[in-house]
Formats: structure tokens, C-alpha cells, sequence
């Protein structure tokens, strides 16, 4: 691709290694609050080594967050083992995970740089793709030794095709996921799993035996089980970590290696035992856009706010089991066994259980999903969330909208500009707002003099 | 509180077409002065470029079709049968071959708002807008869906969303209305998979749609029926393509305005005899002025290939402006729809024949292919290429998110491979109220003067001396076209965009 600005080389990139500092609520526990500052380092500091850890389960993983090429990604590397990047939860990391690779989930960290994508995308694309393309341009990625394409959204298509027309990668395949559910899309999905099964063998000089794959499998799902066990330390009347903890902690999924990530969430699941955290001023469910930015959250609950559930892409709707879509296929989950074919039933996993909006004739069961989530977390109220530009979400989030007035259930839409500090204060005001809809006002604090 | 639109697209529609049906056979100049002279100002000056005395026998053609399918529409419902919407990327052919179902295309009504109706479509754009959606969605489809969503107007039966694969803002304002207006969606994906195994599925998916229309209308598909309407798609076809030869030609012979009436003919009367007789009327009028050397300006300065849509609300000020200034309006993607024949041997061919059609519908075969800026490219080189296109315009809705995000590639590898540059201009193309069309005018006539005109010269020869050729301190020794998203002037490499071998 054509050179594009000239930009902080790899020794001056973004710093995200530093673990952030911890605040402490008067008379509460610890909350993050300065994800999104430490997230968004502009690209002057130095790079330093990943934070040692220190014990706690919550700062491993927030170290691990704190950058893109994170240490265990480096010591992956160390081994001459391979990374292949993907975006989207229609991506069986599995197949990934037998052919001897780290599958990585792309995430931007609330990059607030675009220079260098804008040039490739544009002003009317959506800044998370456009964050995601930057550092693939500026090589913040060039650890990747492939990427996985999908379909989940127009944009990210075309984020997909700038990166591969700028020849950054040796490998690249374009995974096709179906936006119905049919036997025969079912079917479709099936064999689109077995190209990219054998695309992974052929581009990385490997085979994957079907052991391997329901090895891979079996751990994926004992990893689901505990991100639901998590999800309620979380949902649970007094929470035992704050909705930015929880993204940080899902979003850690897609940064580390499979069994890592299972011992790392064993040792988080035995601290939140005895774990609590302030309870604040209103539970919230936060629904919506791809947002790998806990620090959205975290500013929310910095307004009193408590997100005890979600309904994000990098939340919930990447780990929960599926039911109630399996009604397009006139079958029940109860009743299903588990196809002898693991890509078969890899197919039946991704594809089936999909809450993502860009699914048509799907709509009730995302907002079920969404209900039943509020349910779960006696969440007072609902902040769904979307990037500028993502129409896919734009829609779906304001057909929730309206179910959930007529529902009688308050909402706040929020259209936001991915990484944009800019934004940050516009965003606060709503939310104060919202809180104080719900729970009326929070007696200020006098001011030091006033009479 | 809600916008209030006070009447919908159809009603208002068909009022004004009402008042068009008092023009009787070809009517004079005096007579369509007098016509236009009762109108509000917009509207008479886009019903004035449509019939203007240069394309009024194919004018008058067009809006005889437009309100034939919008009569049609009304009857039927009144008759009992099934309206169905469809958004544009649908071939409306499959449709005319049930009795019982009459087509209406979202987009197109769209399109009538914007260039028929007072204030175009800002007041149901206005509306959507009040019920909460955001402001970056598709105004080509969002219009006509707030119509029917403000309950004034004609609601549809049932909705085809046939755009899942090829457009995720016309697939979410289609399953919304869906849902807000409780009309039943027929979902008709369109895999992104180039291979025979995608290409098949698309074709069982067509099959199940039939059922489901059966199901729907209680009729099923009669074979005579369907020849009826694949004879009709195929004459289509063939003016189609008697076209395409005149418009190579130089200077091109179709007006401008021709490109609106391929799209329109395409998206809602395609194989009816309304749409036939206005091909043959394009036809005849291309060819006369053909054989006649003649052309609206003195010359023809530039050829013009636009690489997507287009503009809609100001017809004169686009079409009639170019013409004047001898640019060539030569085609845009939904006018560039390359139709084929169809088999109408037997039913299975005859299906086929419009699941293939179906499969290379504008939209379709370019953001709806494994690679969409493979297929792009290849499509637009091509049409430049034989067209003889000097450059090649995308428009740049907004809404368009598919082609916004790969347009940079398009620009580089069609000066690559055809040596055509681009100009990337940034506007609503079917409301007024994001960029005036005089700015596009301005935009437009920077381009072709600095880039495409320059280029079209003989190069001067300069006397070099030594100390001329020194660059001067600060600037750079490369040219730079450097208008509007053009790539450079010296074309780089072509680069491994994914199977996109030009065609």
C-alpha cells in the first residue's frame, strides 16, 4: 500500500504494557477507573516489560489487556509457534487452537490513532475498524502470521480487505458465516469450517486431527463454564466485581492461550469468593456495540453506576450457552446429540447460538436474551451502546429501545465514537443523567467555603 | 414527539401522476409549460429535465411506466392480491410471473420522493429520524420505509429482504419495518461465496422463496405464466444491450437521464411491456441522435463512468448541467447491469435463468462477492474500458459503508489497469440537505478540468535548461494529481487484490 503518514516507529508505539492503578472508592473496594487513559497512551512513552504478577487474578489479567502483544503472545512466539488474528465470535477459535496457533482476537484498546487507516477506510466507516486497521498498518500486528476474515459486518469486511491488499501478512482466509439460520445454511457453515480447517493446515505446514480438535473443544467449553460461573459473581446481589473487571476479564480471552486463560479464571473464580464491591447507585445492563473498552465502563460506574450484566459481542454473547434458536431448526437443545463430526458440531456451536444483529429473523431472540440477562442481574436499567457508523447495532439497538419502553423498562441509547476522548465528556452527561432518572440525585458535596 | 409527514409516497405520488395523465399522446412544448408552470419549483424542474423536448417521447415513457407500477400496486391491494416490497438488489421478474402479487421497490419510490414529490424525501427521512435511528443510515431505503412506517400511506403485504450479504443497512431498515409495522419479511440471503457451492445455495434459497411466495398467495407458479415474463425480461435484454453498443459510441448518444431510467426500469418493470416500450423509445432516440451527430454541447469534453450511484434530487442540476458542459454521463452500477438471456426451454431453465439474474443484480455482484473490492474493480474496469470512460466518479453516499471502506482500492487499481482516475465526491444521493448539488458541480468541474483535460492534451514540450530542471527548495519532484481521493498520475503496480483479475 501506499506509504501513508509518516507515524511513532515500532520502538515509539503506544505503550499499553503498564498495568493500571487501582482507586479505591471511600469505604468500597478497588474499581478501575483509568482503563481508558491507560488504554489510549498516546505513542511517546517507552515500552515496558508486562507487569509482573502480583497475585491477583484481576491484575494478571489487566496487564494482559494493558497492550496488544502482550507477554504470553511474545513467549508464544518465543516457541516458533504461530499467531493467526480474528474479529468476530463466528471464528471457531478451536481449529485454531489444534493447528498448533494462538488464536488472537483483534482489539483496538480504545486507539484513538486513524491516520494511516483513514487513508485506506474512511470518515464514514466505523473508528473500531478503522483503530484495528491502524495497527495493522503501523505494525503493531506484524505478530500476527495470518489473520481470519468474516463477514460480521460490512465495515469490518472492508477493514479485512485494506489490510490484505496492503500485503501485511502471509495469510489470510475469509471464513463466510450465514445471516439465517436453515438446515441448509447449517449445512453451508459446516463445509465453510472444513475449508478453513484445511486453509490452516495447508498455511501452516500442519495437520489437525480430530483429537486434537475435541481436546481443543472440550477446553473451550470448560472455559465458557467458567466465564458463566464469573458472570454470576457478577449478577449476584452483591457483585463481586464491577462490569469493567468483567469485560477486562473476557476480553483476556482472546489474548492468551487456551489453557492459560482456564488457570488463570480457576484462580480468579477462588478470589471472588471472597470478593465484594461497592454496590453503587443503580445496576446496569449494558448492551450493544463491539466495544473492547472497559474504560467506558469503568467511567460509568466512576458515576455510581454498577454494570452487573451485558449483552456486548466481547461479553456475554461470546461465552453463554445458546438456547431458543434452535427453534429454527425445529429441534430443541435437549434433544440434539453432539455430531459425531467435530467441525460439524463446531458449525452447530457458532452458528446456532449467534445474538449478534447482523442474524435476520433473530430479533426475538435477542431481546429474550437481553431479558432474561436483566432478570438474572435485577438490572434496573438498560445503556445500549454503538459506534458511530455501525448500522448493524444503530438498528437493532433502537428496535430494543422501543421493546423495552413498551416494556416499561428504561433505556439510554448511546451512539459513541470508538477511542475518542473528545466524546468522553458528552457521555458522562447522559449517564449522569440516566443514573439520576433512575435513582433521583446524589446529594453534592459541599463546596470548601460556600456558605 | 414524532415528525409529522402529513401524507406517505404513494398517495402523493399518485396524485401527481394523476395530474401527468392530462398530457395526452406528445404533447407540445406550451402544453408541458403549462403543466410545469402549476407545480412547486423542485418538482417542475426535475419533471422538466425528464421530459425536456430532447428526451420527451422516452420521458414521457418513463413516467407512463412509473405510474402503471404504481396504479398497478394500488388496484392489487384494492383487488385483493399481495404488494409485496422488495429493496432494490431483487429482480422484480420472479414477481410479475405470480397473478396474484404485485412488485414495489423500495428504492424506487424512494426515488420518486426525491425527484416528483415537494421537498423530496427530507420529511420521512425527518420522521425516522425522530423514532430514534441514527443518522448515518441508508436515506435510498429509510425513505420509503418511513412512509410506511408514519401509517398514512400504502403498506406493503409482505417484505422481501433479499439485501442480508450484500448490505447490512438496507437487510436492518427492512427486518425493522418488519417488526415495527408487523408486515411478514421473506428472508433471501445472498452468500458471500463465489464458489459453486455458494452459487448453489443461492439457488436453493430461490427455490424455497417460491414456496414461500406459494404459501403466501395461495397460487403456484404457472410455467406459461413464467415464459410470459422471461420473453418479456429477455426483449428487455436485447434493447438492453442495443443500447449498450450507442452508448460507446462518440459522441455517447443516450442522454444522461437515460442512466435514471435503465435503474428504475430494471428495479420495478423489468419484463413488463411498459418497460419495453421505454427501451424502444431509448433506443430509437439514441440512435437518431446517433445517426444525426448530434449532441447537446459543442463537443464531448469527458466521459464520464460513475462507479456507483449517482444523485437524484436535482435532475437539471446534475444530468442537464453535465450535458451542457459536454460530460458524458455513461453508466453507474445500477445502470451497468449486464442482463442475460434466459432459457425458457422448461421451468427449471427459466428459474434458473433468474437465479442468475438474481446473482449479478447491481449490488449483488460487487459488495455481495467474496471479495467485494475485487469485483468492483473488475466491473467498473470493464465498463470503462468499453465504454471509453476518460474518468470515473463515486459518488460517495454516506450510507454506503461497503463501498466507503474499500473506494481507496477502486481508485488505485482503475488507474492502474485502465488508466482512469477517480474523483471521490461525499453527499446524500437522494437528499438535498448534505451536499448542494452546486458544490457537486464545483467538485466535478475542479476534476475534469485539472485532472481529466490535462491529461486528454497533447503534452506541451519544454525547452529544459539545467537550472530550470532543479526542483524548486521544499517541493517535491513527484506530480501529484491530488484532487479528490485520484490516485497518482504515474500508476504504481497492480497488487494481489483477491481474485481480482480484470475482466
Amino acid at each position: 500500500v501506499a506509504p501513508g503518514p509518516v507515524g511513532p516507529g515500532p520502538a515509539q508505539r503506544a505503550d499499553r504494557s503498564a498495568p493500571p492503578p487501582e482507586r479505591r472508592r471511600p469505604g468500597g473496594e478497588f474499581v478501575t477507573v483509568t482503563e481508558t487513559e491507560t488504554a489510549t497512551e498516546t505513542a511517546t512513552e517507552t515500552e515496558t516489560e508486562t507487569a509482573t504478577v502480583s497475585g491477583s487474578a484481576l491484575d494478571e489479567i489487566r496487564a494482559l489487556n494493558a497492550r496488544v502483544e502482550n507477554e504470553p503472545v511474545q513467549a508464544f512466539r518465543r516457541q516458533g509457534r504461530p499467531v493467526v488474528g480474528y474479529a468476530c465470535t463466528f471464528t471457531p477459535v478451536e481449529l485454531i487452537e489444534a493447528a498448533g496457533a494462538l488464536p488472537f482476537r483483534l482489539r483496538a484498546l480504545g486507539n484513538p490513532q486513524t491516520d494511516r487507516a483513514d487513508a485506506r477506510l474512511s470518515r464514514f466507516n466505523c473508528r473500531f475498524c478503522r483503530a484495528c486497521l491502524q495497527l495493522g498498518l503501523d505494525g503493531t500486528y506484524d505478530f500476527l502470521h495470518g489473520l481470519i476474515e468474516t463477514n460480521g459486518c460490512d465495515q469490518l469486511r472492508g477493514m479485512f480487505e485494506n489490510w490484505q491488499y496492503a500485503g501485511a501478512l502471509p495469510f489470510f482466509h475469509y471464513l463466510k458465516a450465514p445471516h439465517v439460520i436453515t438446515p441448509e445454511s447449517l449445512d453451508h457453515f459446516t463445509l465453510e469450517l472444513w475449508r478453513l480447517r484445511e486453509a490452516l493446515e495447508d498455511a501452516l505446514g500442519t495437520r489437525i486431527e480430530d483429537d486434537a480438535l475435541r481436546e481443543a473443544m472440550a477446553r473451550q467449553q470448560r472455559i465458557r463454564d467458567r466465564l458463566a460461573e464469573v458472570l454470576r459473581y457478577r449478577e449476584q446481589p452483591a457483585p463481586a466485581l464491577t462490569g469493567s473487571e468483567a469485560l477486562q476479564v473476557a476480553l483476556a480471552q482472546g489474548a492468551i492461550g487456551a489453557a492459560g486463560y482456564e488457570a488463570l479464571l480457576d484462580r480468579l473464580l477462588s478470589q471472588l469468593a471472597e470478593r465484594a464491591v461497592e454496590p453503587g447507585r443503580a445496576r446496569l445492563l449494558i448492551g450493544g456495540a463491539a466495544s473492547d473498552e472497559p474504560g467506558l465502563l469503568a467511567a460509568m460506574e466512576d458515576l455510581g453506576a454498577l454494570v452487573v450484566s451485558d449483552t456486548l459481542c466481547f461479553g456475554t454473547r461470546a461465552f453463554l450457552p445458546q438456547r431458543g434458536v434452535f427453534h429454527a431448526l425445529a429441534q430443541e437443545p435437549a434433544g440434539r446429540q453432539e455430531p459425531a463430526d467435530p467441525v460439524r458440531a463446531l458449525a452447530e456451536r457458532y452458528l446456532l447460538g449467534s445474538r449478534c444483529p447482523r442474524m435476520y429473523d433473530a430479533f426475538g431472540d435477542r431481546y429474550d436474551f437481553l431479558r432474561e440477562a436483566m432478570s438474572r442481574s435485577d438490572a434496573q436499567g438498560v445503556i445500549l451502546v454503538n459506534n458511530k457508523f455501525c448500522d448493524l447495532h444503530g438498528f437493532d439497538n433502537a428496535m430494543l429501545a422501543r421493546r423495552l419502553r413498551e416494556d416499561g423498562l428504561p433505556v439510554l441509547s448511546l451512539e459513541k465514537d470508538y477511542g475518542s476522548q473528545a466524546d468522553q465528556g458528552r457521555l458522562r452527561t447522559r449517564v449522569q443523567a440516566f443514573l439520576e432518572q433512575l435513582g433521583g440525585q446524589q446529594p453534592l458535596e459541599p463546596m470548601g467555603g460556600a456558605a | 414527539m414524532t415528525v409529522d409527514v402529513r401524507d406517505g409516497i404513494m398517495n402523493r405520488g399518485l396524485e401527481l401522476f394523476g395530474l401527468i395523465d392530462r398530457l395526452r399522446g406528445t404533447p407540445s412544448d406550451a402544453e408541458v409549460e403549462g403543466l410545469l408552470s402549476l407545480l412547486p419549483p423542485d418538482v417542475a424542474a426535475n419533471l422538466g429535465a425528464l421530459i425536456a423536448p430532447d428526451v420527451r417521447e422516452p420521458g414521457l415513457a418513463f413516467l407512463d411506466m412509473l405510474k402503471t407500477w404504481m396504479f398497478r400496486a394500488k388496484e392489487a391491494k384494492a383487488e385483493g392480491k399481495k404488494v409485496i416490497l422488495v429493496p432494490f438488489n431483487f429482480p422484480p421478474d420472479l414477481l410479475y410471473a405470480f397473478d396474484s402479487v404485485v412488485p414495489l421497490t423500495t428504492e424506487v419510490l424512494t426515488t420518486v420522493a426525491s425527484v416528483a414529490l415537494p421537498g423530496g424525501g427530507e420529511r420521512y427521512w425527518d420522521y425516522l429520524q425522530s423514532l430514534g435511528l441514527p443518522d448515518h443510515i441508508c436515506s435510498a431505503n429509510s425513505i420509503e420505509v418511513a412512509s410506511v412506517l408514519s401509517g398514512l400511506d400504502f403498506a406493503p403485504d409482505a417484505i422481501i429482504s433479499a439485501a442480508p450479504g450484500a448490505c447490512d443497512a438496507n437487510s436492518k431498515v427492512h427486518e425493522l419495518l418488519s417488526h415495527w409495522a408487523d408486515i411478514p419479511q421473506l428472508v433471501f440471503e445472498l452468500p458471500v461465496d463465489d464458489t459453486p457451492e455458494g452459487r448453489a445455495l443461492y439457488t436453493r434459497y430461490f427455490h424455497r422463496l417460491i414456496g414461500q411466495l406459494e404459501a403466501l398467495t395461495g397460487e403456484t407458479l404457472r410455467d406459461e405464466r413464467l415464459r410470459e415474463v422471461v420473453q418479456g425480461a429477455n426483449r428487455c435484454t436485447e434493447l438492453f444491450w442495443d443500447l449498450f453498443e450507442l452508448r460507446k459510441q462518440r459522441p455517447c448518444p443516450a442522454p444522461n437521464v437515460f442512466n435514471l431510467f435503465l435503474a428504475s426500469l430494471r428495479f420495478c418493470a423489468w419484463s413488463t411491456p411498459e418497460a419495453i416500450r421505454l427501451l424502444e423509445a431509448m433506443v430509437a432516440t439514441a440512435r437518431a441522435r446517433h445517426e444525426a451527430g448530434s449532441y447537446p454541447a459543442p463537443e464531448e469534453r469527458a466521459r464520464v463512468m460513475w462507479a456507483y450511484t449517482s444523485f437524484y434530487f436535482d435532475l437539471p442540476g446534475l444530468h442537464e448541467w453535465m450535458e451542457k458542459r459536454g460530460y458524458s454521463f455513461l453508466a453507474d452500477v445500477l445502470s451497468f447491469y449486464a442482463p442475460q438471456p434466459i432459457d425458457d426451454t422448461d421451468r427449471d431453465s427459466m428459474v434458473e435463468g433468474l437465479v442468475t439474474a438474481a446473482w449479478e443484480y447491481p449490488m449483488n455482484r460487487q459488495m455481495g462477492r467474496s471479495s467485494m473490492s475485487a469485483a468492483w474493480v473488475s466491473d467498473i474496469v470493464y465498463a470503462s474500458r468499453e465504454l471509453g470512460a476518460d474518468c470515473a466518479i463515486h459518488c460517495g453516499h454516506d450510507a454506503c459503508k461497503q463501498t466507503w471502506s474499500v473506494v481507496s482500492i477502486l481508485g488505485e487499481e482503475l488507474l492502474a489497469r485502465a488508466g482512469v482516475p477517480l474523483l471521490v465526491l461525499h453527499g446524500d444521493s437522494w437528499m438535498k440537505t448534505t451536499t448542494p448539488i452546486t458544490v457537486i458541480q464545483q467538485e466535478m468541474e475542479e476534476f475534469i478540468h485539472n485532472v481529466v483535460l490535462k491529461k486528454k492534451r497533447p503534452r506541451r514540450r519544454v525547452r529544459r535548461s539545467r537550472r530550470r530542471s532543479q526542483p524548486r527548495s521544499g517541493q517535491s519532484q513527484s506530480q501529484s494529481t491530488g484532487h479528490g481521493g485520484a490516485a497518482p498520475a504515474a500508476p504504481p503496480a497492480s497488487r494481489g487484490t483477491r481474485g481480482g483479475a480484470a475482466s
